[in-house]
């Protein structure tokens, strides 16, 4: 939305493009049909941040598709399917790709029993839904957004009853690091002081250097036990503590998106704690390929504020591209923002020191731990393909983990991990499986289309 | 409407053993007698027949086995007749030769027959057979003449129309022309098949090496019987007696390096598949005259597939898809199954094809470079495992024998 309404403001022409039924993407995500907010604070100040940029759009200059699944891209189209209309085209001059991150999936024995949610699904349930998941709920997770998290969902008034941060306390040496960087940065500081304070208030006891291990119940959660670690967050052994529960919150930071990104062929880094594969961009968001631009979250996660800046960033680049906006003008426009993420960027390394995914995640699974969820595949079946090869497109054959509805969203990582500890190989060698449309699944039904005809094999 | 699949099931894991990473990424022998080059199916399963033999083999992958053709195609046994061999008015000679060419689908079906068991392996194997549907009344005439010839050549095929086809396969669009029925038609897994394969060649012998591409091939006369030819490769330079080349797409490289100029083509193909839905389909389907293989495998999803083109990229990369090969291929699908409407498409992928004008078999040795062979077949999944072990006999052979058709010649004319 930041980009759209930027490069709207100098005058291009824009199709904004969403899957949801409601513009606003992850932070900014209006209510559910039929439910009904009764003091937007009690959503905290990213509703109204959002509700400023919705109402901001101008509707002469941007139209909004809704229900519209972008499927994939081809040369400069881009094609989409909408429940009721069926495909639609588009072809542009410039793209922006913004599809956000979805929940890190973390693999432990247990993760797959009902009770066991992750951060983003709990919040959607508290913010659009207005429903608790349950009455007892402990929070697992690391970073900023594990204290932020917490904290919402107990304003909102969900009964997080703890809450483990596997990183240790920051020591001073990173906390005087923070404060250097913090200019820029006072609304994140402030809204970080807020959420501790939240926690504070309801006595939640917010522990350091503990991960969790795993969930137990008949049917669904019952108890759960999680344990102290060292830095690289592995189990100290006999620190096991268990506790009875009936839901558990998961929140160890986000993956990006990026299947449309890795489907037109970018170049891509690796950043563990931006979720793993980044895209590169320059310092307008325009990836390796010209005329495309990546930003926000699916582009490596750095946060809602990071993630305005750089669509803002990307509007006016694009205005410029089409000759609506001089070199000179776009500079200065552009400068605020650019000033904005580099305070951002240098917070963000800041705060990486303290919280970074160490790789104590990835050693949580024991032999029946199912890690491709979708084919139901354990980790007993996948050891001893690891064995035999570090591609992980081979284990998928073998196997099938990944083949299934969320086509690897949530074991490829995990995988990978099995490949890099048995081969000594870095988790940035290991490629995803080939990216291919759709990027999401869609009914035949809607796709299909008499008028293609083949070539015929005989003259008749 | 297809109700949804159960939630997937338990079970064993799929393969009975796995290849060594060890083995594979271990140093070239200095030597060997029979080098095969190519880890698809035909290399793969060329090993295993060899190496049953007692005949020292080593198969060398560029990549990992099983990664082309053998590992992306869509697994359907081709024993009907295929719309591309069949023209409207055949005369008698025409017809004569297609019978010839059944009767070797017929051998194959019996080697997939006892694949499951020779292997001692779970390869997804069905044999519920095969429809091959009709919308006019001019593709009803090609389905007949094509059953006269199947039936010829010994496979059974059966005509169906009216209200008897709609109580056979009570799923298809009633309005189609008709059908027709090969209850010999099948598929198999095709990601289980060649890892089976070359997993026990292992067993009895054959050595394997992946990430091994071979660069080179030159056949030298002075080098003395046993080092008939000298192959370079990323991992350093071996000798051999005899070569096998089993590159698929990929084996005019090679032999234009020794003056053979190979009757051949390539294209790349696309591959649908669904999520899963309750099991129903049993038998393939397939369509006389438009592009169509459609099947429900036993992981409950559906393969759709028939040869639609995808975009050509140079290797490493993988070949991309064409969105309206997408649309167009699963328009033909709902055309015949129209109970598909509401399942989701999950994925495409791509393979890349290797295919004869003539439609037949490339097998056997040169005649121009002795020692040097070719293992190449279009309709590859179906009748890979039986030109490799008609290959397998010939070199394994104590003196020369004949055992393959005349018309499979490496030195073939190429066909305009
Ligand atoms: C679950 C979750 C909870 C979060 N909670 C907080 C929080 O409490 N506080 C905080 O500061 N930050 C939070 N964040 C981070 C914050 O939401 C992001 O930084 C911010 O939303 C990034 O904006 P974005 O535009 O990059 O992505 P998003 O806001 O995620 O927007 C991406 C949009 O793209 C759409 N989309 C994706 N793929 C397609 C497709 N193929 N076709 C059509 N549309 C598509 C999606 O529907 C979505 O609306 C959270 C992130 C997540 C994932
Ligand atoms: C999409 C698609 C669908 C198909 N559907 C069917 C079907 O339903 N039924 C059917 O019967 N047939 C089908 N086919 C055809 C069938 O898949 C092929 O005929 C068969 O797999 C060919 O096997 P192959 O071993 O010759 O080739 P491949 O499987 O391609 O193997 C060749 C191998 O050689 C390796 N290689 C190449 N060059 C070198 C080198 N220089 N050094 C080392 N290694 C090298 C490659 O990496 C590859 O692994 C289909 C094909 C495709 C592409």
């Amino acid at each position: 939305m930041a980009a759209a309404a930027s490069a709207a403001r100098h005058g291009v022409q824009v199709a904004l493009i969403d899957e949801r039924t409601t513009f606003g993407g992850q932070i900014f995500k209006r209510l559910g049909p039929g439910f009904h907010l009764a003091d937007p604070a009690d959503l905290g100040n990213d509703y109204s941040r959002g509700a400023q940029l919705i109402e901001g759009i101008d509707h002469r200059l941007i139209t909004l598709f809704n229900e519209t699944l972008v499927l994939t891209i081809e040369g400069s189209t881009v094609i989409t399917s909408h429940p009721r209309f069926g495909v639609r085209n588009f072809s542009f001059n410039n793209l922006i790709v913004a599809p956000g991150a979805y929940d890190r999936p973390v693999v432990f024995p247990g993760w797959t029993l009902p009770g066991v949610m992750t951060a983003g699904a709990v919040q959607t349930l508290v913010k659009t839904q207005q429903i608790s998941p349950g009455r007892k709920i402990l929070f697992a997770g690391s970073g900023p957004l594990a204290l932020a998290f917490s904290a919402q969902l107990i304003k909102l008034g969900a009964p997080v009853y703890k809450v483990l941060e596997s990183a240790p306390f920051p020591s001073p040496l990173s906390l005087a690091r923070l404060a250097l960087n913090v200019g820029g940065n006072l609304d994140l500081a402030a809204d970080a002081l807020r959420y501790q304070s939240i926690l504070l208030k309801n006595r939640i006891p917010f522990l350091y250097r503990r991960i969790i291990l795993k969930a137990e119940g008949d049917g669904r959660v019952e108890s759960v036990t999680y344990g102290k670690v060292d830095r690289n967050w592995n189990l100290i052994p006999g620190s096991e503590v268990s506790e009875s529960v009936d839901t558990l919150c998961i929140g160890y930071g986000f993956f990006p998106s990026h299947e449309l990104l890795r489907l037109v062929d970018c170049s891509f880094s690796y950043d563990e704690n931006k979720g793993g594969f980044t895209v590169d961009k320059d310092r307008w968001g325009q990836s390796s390929i010209e005329g495309i631009f990546a930003v926000g979250d699916g582009t490596g996660v750095t946060g809602s504020y990071s993630a305005v800046a750089q669509g803002s960033v990307a509007g006016l680049r694009i205005a410029h591209l089409q000759g609506k906006l001089s070199e000179s003008d776009l500079e200065r426009a552009a400068r605020p923002f650019h000033r904005e993420l580099a305070a951002r960027n240098s917070f963000q390394k800041a705060l990486n020191k303290v919280y970074s995914i160490k790789p104590g995640i990835y050693r949580l699974a024991d032999k029946d731990t199912v890690i491709c969820r979708c084919e139901n595949i354990k980790k007993s079946e996948i050891d001893p393909i690891v064995e035999s090869t570090d591609d992980l497109s081979v284990i998928k054959s073998y196997c099938r983990a990944g083949m299934g509805l969320c086509q690897g969203r949530n074991c490829q990582r995990q995988i990978a991990a099995m490949i890099s500890e048995k081969h000594g190989k870095d988790l940035s060698e290991i490629n995803f499986a080939t990216p291919r449309f759709p990027v999401k699944p869609v009914e035949i039904g809607l796709i299909a289309d008499p008028s293609i005809q083949e070539e015929k094999y005989f003259i008749t | 409407m297809i109700n949804q699949s159960n939630p997937p099931f338990v079970r064993e894991p799929f393969l009975k053993g796995y290849l060594s990473h060890e083995k594979n990424l271990s140093p070239l022998p200095k030597e060997v007698d029979v080098l095969i080059i190519g880890g698809g199916l035909l290399g793969a399963s060329l090993s295993y027949y060899l190496a049953k033999e007692g005949v020292e083999v080593l198969l060398l992958e560029r990549d990992e086995i099983n990664r082309e053709a053998s590992g992306t195609n869509a697994g359907s046994f081709h024993f009907q007749i295929a719309l591309h061999q069949l023209t409207p008015n055949m005369s008698d000679k025409e017809k004569s030769r297609l019978a010839a060419e059944v009767k070797l689908q017929v051998d194959a079906a019996k080697l997939w027959d006892n694949i499951e068991k020779e292997l001692d392996a779970d390869l997804g194997v069905f044999f519920d057979g095969g429809i091959m549907v009709a919308e006019s009344q001019e593709e009803m005439r090609v389905l007949k003449d094509k059953e006269e010839i199947e039936n010829s050549a010994g496979l059974e095929s059966h005509i169906l129309t009216g209200d008897e086809m709609r109580t056979f396969a009570p799923y298809l669009a009633p309005d189609l022309a008709g059908i027709a029925f090969c209850p010999r038609e099948g598929h198999a897994n095709p990601l289980l098949v060649t890892p089976t394969y070359a997993y026990r060649a292992m067993e009895l012998g054959a050595q394997i090496r992946t990430g091994c591409a071979v660069l080179s091939v030159e056949a030298n006369s002075s080098t003395g019987a046993s080092h008939r030819f000298k192959v370079k490769t990323n991992r350093g330079e071996i000798y051999c007696h005899r070569i096998v080349n089993a590159t698929g797409a990929w084996a005019t490289d090679l032999s234009s390096q020794l003056g053979l100029n190979l009757p051949m083509g390539l294209s790349g193909l696309h591959v649908n598949v669904t999520e899963p839905r309750e099991y129903f389909l049993k038998s393939m389907i397939q369509h006389i005259g438009r592009r169509l293989t459609l099947k429900q495998t036993h992981n409950n999803t559906f393969i759709i597939g028939g040869g639609w083109p995808s975009h050509p990229e140079s290797y490493p990369k993988r070949y991309s898809n064409y969105w309206s090969s997408t649309t167009g291929n699963l328009a033909v699908a709902l055309r015949v199954l129209p109970m598909l409407k509401d399942v989701k498409l999950l994925r495409t992928w791509t393979g890349v094809w290797a295919y004869t004008k003539d439609f037949k078999p490339i097998l056997g040795e040169s005649s121009k470079v002795p020692g040097y062979h070719v293992a190449m077949v279009p309709t590859g999944f179906t009748l890979g495992p039986m030109v490799s072990r008609m290959l397998a006999e010939y070199i394994s052979a104590d003196k020369p024998i004949h055992n393959i058709p005349q018309e499979f010649s490496v030195d073939r004319e190429v066909l305009k």
